[in-house]
């Protein structure tokens, strides 16, 4: 089975794992394999705040110098904040020669620290950016091709009316990502057609939901997943699809202090894009780690047919 | 969740402007950390009718970059805007004259933080939510509001 290069990244490898588990439980359904770095760190989440922090680049581009360095060139993460600030480390490297100085200095210094590693008497050679970082969703479209998900459909989810929910990094900024229109994207929409469910239109797909002012200002944060919420609800979705780690957690877990605030407010539930797809894909139910949800998903599948127990083949 | 129903104070600072204020080389300094050119602001206000949290902001966006070419240090440093923008790059997608104003606000933050004092710390944290709380937001939340 093809392998490619795959970084967890720090929530999926613990907090999030049910995620991690339900996209590589598809991939191998769709013929390729997540072949996790054998030492990875955390990516530092967020790229440096400015031009002068070059320290801060150091962690992502030493994860891309060793997927060089094992002679591979594209590198899979499923999470949005890895996916943007490993990306977006690499197009610093490229596209700054001090910076790709810099940072190749520090790391030529800092390897043979590094004495958990295999004693390695290769030469020396920058890493200048020959990885391509590419997000899960977007292998699945370009490479792979959502046709062959289709193709591969043990479950259609036809009958479940998806939101799809950008949130901020996956596309942005576009000129360094360029994985879509930032202002009128389309990828996620394909993703739900190809899993023959419908896709929703609503007006607050590519608006933040508060990202990590979830710990520092969390009221902020409730009144933004509130709106994106009730827009979805309104505009007739059972359920929304996210792919990032941190969206999945404000619009899921924030639903409570939502009840709370809104006397209005009608829960929706929350699915990762891995999900959906490993159970269309036919990877039984109980690999989801739906249990882990605030929001219940079990009505939304019920009105399809999917179920524990029932439906599909288990 | 709080009263406030997110519709913080707007604050105009009166600008009273003189040539050393102006020439202090704060622009000058934000321009140089965020790699942009703040003086091609034109206020069209894009910026501030597409962020998602502009009702939460004492100042909003394009005021920000009004008082950053006024060389107006002290009342974007002791905004609440710098901290409760949230890095989206909405109004980096739609500034019409290219600006990236979250690489700017960035740069803010960097200037304010470079003060001495952690807007957030570890010991603000709800030990109940940092339980749960998916890795990236702890990391990012510590990388953009404390030093």
């Amino acid at each position: 089975m093809a392998k490619v290069a795959y970084y967890p990244g720090c929530a999926l490898n613990e907090r999030s794992s049910h995620l991690d588990r339900s996209a590589r439980d598809a991939t191998v359904k769709l013929g390729f394999e997540l072949d996790e770095l054998d030492t990875w760190t955390c990516c530092g989440a967020v790229p440096p705040v400015s031009k002068e922090r070059v320290m801060n680049l150091i962690a992502p581009s030493r994860i891309l110098k060793d997927v060089r360095d094992s002679g591979r060139n594209v590198l899979i993460t499923i999470c949005d904040f890895c996916y943007n600030t490993l990306k977006r480390t690499n197009y610093s490297i490229i596209s700054d020669e001090i910076i790709r100085k810099r940072v190749n200095a520090f790391l030529a210094d800092d390897t043979p620290e590094r004495d958990y590693l295999e004693k390695d008497d290769s030469i020396w050679e920058d890493y200048t950016g020959e990885v391509r970082v590419i997000h899960l969703m977007e292998y699945l479209r370009d490479e792979l091709g959502y046709d062959k998900i289709t193709e591969n459909l043990k479950r259609p989810l036809k009958g479940l009316k998806i939101a799809p929910y950008y949130g901020c990094v996956m596309l942005r900024p576009q000129n360094e990502i360029q994985l879509d229109d930032p202002e009128n994207p389309s990828i996620i929409e394909d993703f739900i057609t190809a899993l023959d469910a419908q896709s929703v239109k609503y007006p607050f797909r590519t608006e933040c939901c508060g990202s990590y002012l979830s710990i520092s200002s969390p009221d902020a944060s409730t009144r933004l997943c509130y709106r994106i919420l009730t827009s979805a609800r309104n505009n007739g979705a059972d359920a929304i699809v996210v792919s990032c780690p941190l969206c999945f957690y404000n619009l899921d877990s924030r639903q409570k202090a939502i009840t709370e605030a809104y006397s209005d407010f009608k829960p929706v539930p929350i699915f990762y894009f891995t999900q959906l797809l490993s159970l269309a894909l036919g990877v039984e139910y109980g690999r989801q780690g739906f249990e882990k949800h605030y929001v219940d998903v079990t009505p939304v599948l019920d009105k399809i047919g999917i179920s524990t127990g029932k439906g599909g083949e288990e | 969740m709080s009263e406030n129903l997110g519709l913080a104070t707007p604050r105009n600072p009166p600008v009273r402007l003189t040539r050393d204020m102006v020439n202090n080389g704060f622009k000058l300094r934000v321009n140089e950390l965020s790699g942009q050119n703040t003086d091609a602001c034109y206020q069209c206000g894009n910026c501030s009718s597409g962020c998602p949290l502009a009702q939460e902001m004492d100042i909003l966006p394009n005021r920000i970059i009004r008082l950053v070419q006024l060389g107006q240090r002290e009342d974007i440093i002791q905004s609440e805007t710098l901290w409760i923008c949230a890095s989206c790059f909405q109004c980096t997608v739609r500034c019409p004259k290219g600006i990236d104003i979250q690489a700017v606000m960035d740069a803010l933050r960097q200037i304010a933080l470079e003060e001495g004092v952690d807007h957030f710390g570890p010991d603000q944290i709800d030990p109940e939510q940092a339980a749960e709380v998916p890795q990236p937001g702890l990391v990012g939340v510590y990388r953009k509001l404390s030093t």
